[in-house]
């Protein structure tokens, strides 16, 4: 779960980390509040959980109470990527001297935390890190030994710092290394990290992204997952416990395990569009397949339905009861194409013709796929 | 032959008094693995599926001369569970349950390598030694004993490629899900190793997915070290670039790891690469695999 600034912003400071003066505001008139209270120049920052989010022109500066209005009139309501904009972080406007990143994330292949620092912070660090990689720094953590602030005045001392930067800065790495420890976090981000004019240290951004299977244990108050997913079909999803992804094809997808939910979009992209990537993760139950077909039938306009699973951890045909328990209380009328194969895979077969689903017993993916498209055709 | 296991591998099942437990448990079982023992802390005593169960690790190997373990272990006691294992002595650890925090599986895998552990996982459906035994949840009326090596990083498309095979009369020596998690306790160059060692495999099948380096690290590898014919597929083409898509493993970032990244690596690696996954059956019958 990605938070917002706002909230990051909130969880840096806690910790000791310097953040700008700033508030929330959802609207103009809660904007000028707040400006009004830090004095201008401010910056207003749209609050979404997109990256890039400076390039796609969602942060400005605002140097007096009308420029502020018009700024945030704009913002606020409009589109950043496909996210809408509730709120706006109003913050002082720093003087910068330097930009500085550092971050620090899990790095998958060695399966190890890494710190990455680099002097040349801003929105161009990753092309930084292709044409100057000299500038950037990084540092494996084992997370066993955990991390010793000697361990970040090591890595700092590689990028050439004076000392009181090198002793400012890795302060700030102990306490961000704080934060990705007591929060799990999947990565923890300043970018940048401003030296101001008289040496001091400013987080202007804050990015925390939160690791979703340890939400329960986290001893921290944390916004609510399921709630701050914006699309209602996903939110549903989540509720139901399952990965939804809405798209915009008219074929339904039911698929046990994101590979072959992924495998089968690619197969029907070849000549159709699906409206949804759903996969069901391990332990199909018959509840959880019934709810899985609510959930894909509350997209208007569908052609037909393609389900596609194996049975490894639970018989299949229990999911198949499932489907079928829909089908005949809903009385669906679109094609329903099923590839269902592994424990108990006649019974299955034999449930999914009760009810008219079109099965198909073969192996591979395209050949149901094929059968999908004899019964519907290419698009509308 | 195959890798990893075989019909001699003495197993103990983690959480074999849970439902899922017990069930995998009978279907090992059927398919011929020798599952010696389970664990479950506080139940010694019973006897699930005709196995005795015990309350600690260390217990079960003292008894039963266990050398290797499959778990099926609530995710919010798999790092405990796991580090027993390893303390043990138990050189062969699957872990089969999803969801586990990753915080977890970074010290679950240094753990491991730092003594010499082989594990899998975290999200994988297992092993498989066709006709020999399995440790996990692959379904077994997909495979079909014979030479080709099967490493997949999702379970369900390692069911699809082993039975696209079967149905062409192409079995395989072994088929591994390595876990498809963002961190998972044994690379694919690591398996990959093992493949090129053995000599029951005549060529081997990757079946990646979008995200992460997985892929890019094994086609360096293959340039440089096997002599086997392999082929891979990367799912993920058509998923919308920065939304999760299940697993962590499978977040698309930026542009490291695109599917596209990951076809060209391996090719230039000498890898042919599978548009789809029903073309797996003409590669085995170019390179008249059995």
């Amino acid at each position: 779960m990605r938070l917002h600034e706002f909230e990051a912003a909130n969880i840096f400071e806690a910790i000791g980390i310097p953040v700008p003066r700033r508030g929330v505001a959802g609207t103009v008139e809660e904007a000028l509040l707040v400006a009004g209270e830090i004095g201008y120049p401010v910056m207003l920052k749209s609050q979404v959980l997109v990256g890039g989010r400076g390039l796609a022109g969602g942060i400005k500066a605002a140097s007096n109470q009308e420029e502020l209005e018009e700024i945030a009139e704009a913002l606020l309501g409009s589109e950043i990527k496909g996210s809408t904009v509730r709120n706006l972080l109003v913050t002082e406007k720093a003087n910068i001297s330097k930009e500085l990143y550092v971050g620090i994330t899990v790095d998958g292949y060695s399966g190890r935390p890494v710190i990455v620092a680099s002097t040349d912070g801003g929105v161009s660090i990753e092309e930084t890190a292709r044409t100057a990689p000299e500038k950037i720094a990084s540092l494996q953590v084992d997370p066993f030994f955990g991390f010793y602030p000697y361990q970040a005045r090591t890595l700092l001392r590689k990028l050439g710092l004076g000392q009181s930067l090198l002793i400012a800065w890795a302060d700030v790495i102990g306490r961000l290394y704080h934060i990705f420890s007591q929060y799990e976090t999947l990565i923890v981000e300043i970018n940048p990290l401003v030296v101001l004019p008289n040496g001091g240290l400013l987080a202007v951004d804050a990015v925390l992204e939160v690791d979703n299977s340890a939400l329960s244990r986290i001893r921290h108050p944390l916004p609510d997952w399921v709630e701050r997913i914006e699309n209602p079909l996903e939110r549903k999803g989540r509720e139901i416990g399952i990965t939804y992804v809405d798209l915009d094809g008219d074929i339904g997808l039911i698929s046990s395990g994101a590979g072959l939910g992924m495998a089968s979009m690619d197969i029907i992209g070849e000549k159709m569009r699906p409206a949804n990537f759903l996969e069901t993760g391990g332990g199909i139950t018959e509840e959880l397949l019934y709810r899985c077909m609510e959930l894909v039938m509350m997209k208007t306009d569908l052609r037909a339905i393609f389900i596609n699973i194996y049975g490894g951890i639970n018989p299949i045909h229990e999911g198949a009861k499932g489907v079928a328990r829909y089908i005949r209380e809903h009385s669906v009328k679109i094609p329903i194409v099923a590839k269902a194969l592994g424990n108990h895979q006649e019974e299955t077969w034999d449930i999914f013709r009760s009810v008219g689903v079109h099965v198909v017993t073969e192996a591979a993916t395209e050949k149901a796929v094929e059968r999908l498209f004899e019964l519907v055709g290419g698009e509308k | 032959m195959g890798i990893l296991m075989d019909d001699s591998t003495r197993v103990i099942v983690q959480g074999i008094t849970g439902r899922i437990g017990s069930i995998q448990t009978r279907w090992m079982l059927a398919y011929g693995t020798k599952v010696v023992g389970g664990v479950t802390p506080g139940k010694e005593g019973s006897v699930v599926e005709g196995v005795p169960v015990f309350d600690s690790v260390e217990g079960a190997v003292k008894e039963t001369g266990a050398n290797a373990s499959v778990f099926f272990v609530p995710a919010a006691f798999v790092l405990d569970a796991f580090l027993e294992t390893v303390d043990a002595g138990i050189k062969l650890i699957v872990v089969v349950p999803e969801h586990i925090p990753i915080h977890d599986v970074m010290k679950m895998r240094v753990y491991a390598i730092e003594r010499g552990v082989f594990a899998l996982g975290p999200t994988t459906p297992g092993i498989l030694v066709p006709g020999k035994g399995k440790m996990g949840i692959m379904p077994a009326s997909l495979f079909a004993p014979g030479r080709v090596g099967i490493i997949s990083r999702s379970g369900t498309l390692s069911y699809e490629f082993a039975g696209i095979l079967s149905e062409s009369r192409v079995g395989q020596s072994t088929v591994v899900g390595m876990g498809a998690d963002h961190v998972v306790l044994t690379n694919l160059v690591d398996i990959l190793r093992l493949f090129e060692e053995d000599d029951g495999t005549d060529a081997v099948i990757i079946v990646g997915e979008v995200g992460g380096e997985q892929e890019e690290k094994a086609a360096r590898f293959i340039q440089e070290k096997m002599t086997k014919p392999v082929a891979a597929y990367i799912a993920g083409r058509y998923s919308p670039q920065g939304k999760q898509m299940g697993h962590a493993g499978a977040i698309v970032r930026g542009s490291a790891g695109t599917v596209g990244g990951k076809q060209e690596a391996l090719r230039e690696a000498g890898v042919e690469v599978l548009a789809s996954p029903i073309h797996v059956a003409r590669f085995a019958q170019k390179h008249n695999l059995k």
